[in-house]
């Protein structure tokens, strides 16, 4: 009996890597079973007494919308003294961090040209390819939302041609190059946002 | 123009695998109550604290690693401080769980309208005749939880009540169990169904809907136990020790247990939890519950908690119990809690 569960839990766990059976997010199925047991007393999540006991403390803090506190992470502290440079402060962030977080990442190849956390507005400086010196082209990216949707972000590309010295902008549309960047910043975000739920 | 956009483009294949990553965390949380038990009991002042350890660590392929352990002092037990935990370690990703060591079956699924927490519900004085729950629901086996589309779905295997962390599997003296749960998202609804069974001859099944109604959460359930009284004999049951002022101590006889035949279990209730406001919860339950003995209680809760900021919040919890009881009546804690 346990060989066969053990066997099929791990066929199962191999099947629903990164997304479960049928494409489900369990941590967002768990959070709408919280709403019907209780966050604490939830039966699909596992905690032991004393993280029950910390739970109630943590949810009778929060209130109804449910938002806890972070646990303070010892690692990010020593971190913070071994490392002060790497310190990322977004003093009156605006929008999603990990939104913001996913943006700045996606954009860390080319140079910026404005970084505005408060206004969730990040754009490059005109990016040019040696191989086509006649064409520039400046993504914009605004974080518009607080939460973690997929609307939450907006991307604009603008291009420019060359022609007699004089930069003229490009007239064809980029619609599917600027859905692209929007979800590989949608998706780097649903990764930092996991690490941080899973630490 | 094209060179430049597949360059843009080819961002999304630059992130690929996430960096493995370690984290220990800690966090806390403390608690201090004033409680009127029922009965002729002393009323009781009672403080706790808790303090966990989450050790954890993500892999290359996104995987979450994660354990932990804990420092307490329960509010229901004088001078017991203790070091717990340590005896689990879980593999996480997107779309499962799986917790490999000490776990515990769900032994009364459909079972709803206890909401009352350790304060009323261990130094309330309160004492139902009704037997329900396996006398054993966890030990030494594995839990596999996933997401199913928006539904939810665990399995529990233990192999050997007697042990948590470490034993033989399937040994002889010892006992296993297992059971399933599923939740399944139907439209406004919530349905959620359980079984579970164990080598001891007891069994359960059970079900309940959850639905979105007047700004709150309402939960219907339905649980049946099959339980067997030689199981609950063994189990301990509450004792209430009473200090006159006179200083002669007088003392309830814990029972042998509650149940005296083998039989069926029944739990019917329901809960409605709701927002008041911004910072104030409360939820009111329900339950009546029957056993093999015909015993049967009714029982009442409400809870109201407010959040003050800073991690802090303010609680009162009630309890009424009626019916086949050696205490009923009501008991109501009131206190605070901090969340570090």
């Amino acid at each position: 009996m346990l060989k066969s569960f053990i066997s099929l839990a791990l066929s199962l766990f191999m099947i629903s890597c990164s997304q479960g059976i049928k494409g489900g997010n369990l941590e967002k199925n768990l959070e709408e079973t919280d709403k019907i047991y209780g966050r604490c007393n939830n039966p699909y999540r596992t905690m032991t007494e004393v993280e029950k006991e910390i739970c109630r403390g943590k949810v009778g803090a929060a209130g109804p919308d449910g938002k806890v506190k972070d646990p303070i992470s010892l690692t990010g502290v020593f971190d913070k003294f071994n490392n002060p440079s790497k310190n990322i402060v977004y003093a009156g962030l605006s929008g999603n961090k990990y939104l913001w977080q996913g943006s700045l990442l996606v954009l860390e190849s080319y140079p910026l040209q404005t970084v505005d956390s408060q206004g969730g507005f990040i754009s490059t400086d005109w990016i040019i390819n040696k191989d086509e010196p006649n064409r520039r082209c400046q993504i914009k990216i605004n974080v518009v939302s607080e939460e973690l949707i997929s609307t939450g972000v907006k991307t604009k590309l603008l291009c420019q041609e060359k022609d007699n010295d004089q930069w003229y902008p490009d007239s064809d549309p980029l619609v599917e190059e600027e859905k692209k960047i929007t979800l590989t910043i949608l998706e780097k975000a649903q990764e930092l946002s996991n690490i941080a739920d899973r630490s | 123009m094209k060179k430049l956009t597949l360059a843009i483009s080819a961002l999304a294949a630059a992130f690929g695998a996430t960096a493995a990553k370690a984290e220990v965390s800690v966090s806390g949380s403390g608690s201090a109550a004033y409680i009127a038990p029922a009965g002729s009991g002393d009323a009781q002042i009672s403080v706790g604290q808790f303090v966990s350890f989450g050790l954890s660590t993500t892999t290359a392929s996104g995987m979450t690693i994660s354990g932990g352990m804990g420092l307490s002092n329960t509010p229901t037990l004088n001078n017991s401080q203790a070091v717990s935990g340590g005896k689990t370690l879980t593999f996480a990703t997107g779309g499962a769980t799986i917790v490999v060591g000490d776990v515990e079956a769900s032994d009364t699924p459909g079972s709803v309208g206890g909401l009352v927490g350790d304060e009323v519900d261990d130094l309330g004085g309160l004492n139902t005749n009704v037997g329900s729950g396996f006398a054993d629901d966890d030990g030494l086996g594995v839990s596999f939880t996933t997401a199913l589309g928006s539904s939810t779905l665990k399995f529990v295997y233990v192999a050997n009540d007697d042990k948590d962390d470490v034993g033989g599997i399937n040994v002889a003296g010892s006992n296993a169990l297992m059971s399933a749960g599923l939740t399944v998202p139907m439209g406004a609804y919530s349905v959620s169904v359980g079984v579970a069974d164990s080598d001891t001859g007891e069994s359960s099944s059970g079900a309940s809907v959850s639905a979105a109604i007047g700004g709150g959460t309402l939960t219907v359930g339905y649980s049946q136990q099959t339980l067997k009284t030689a199981e609950k004999s063994t189990a301990a049951s509450y004792a209430l020790n009473t200090a006159s002022s006179s200083a002669a101590v007088v003392t309830t006889a814990a029972t042998n247990g509650d149940l005296d035949v083998d039989g069926d279990t029944t739990v019917l209730g329901a809960t409605y939890a709701m927002s008041l406001d911004a910072d104030t919860s409360l939820a009111v339950g329900f339950q009546n519950a029957k056993d093999a003995d015909n015993d049967s209680t009714s029982q009442f809760d409400a809870t109201i908690s407010r959040a003050l900021g800073g991690g802090a919040s303010v609680f009162l919890e009630l309890r009424n119990l009626s019916g086949d009881a050696s205490q009923d009546g009501s008991a109501i804690a009131v206190g605070t809690r901090v969340s570090f």
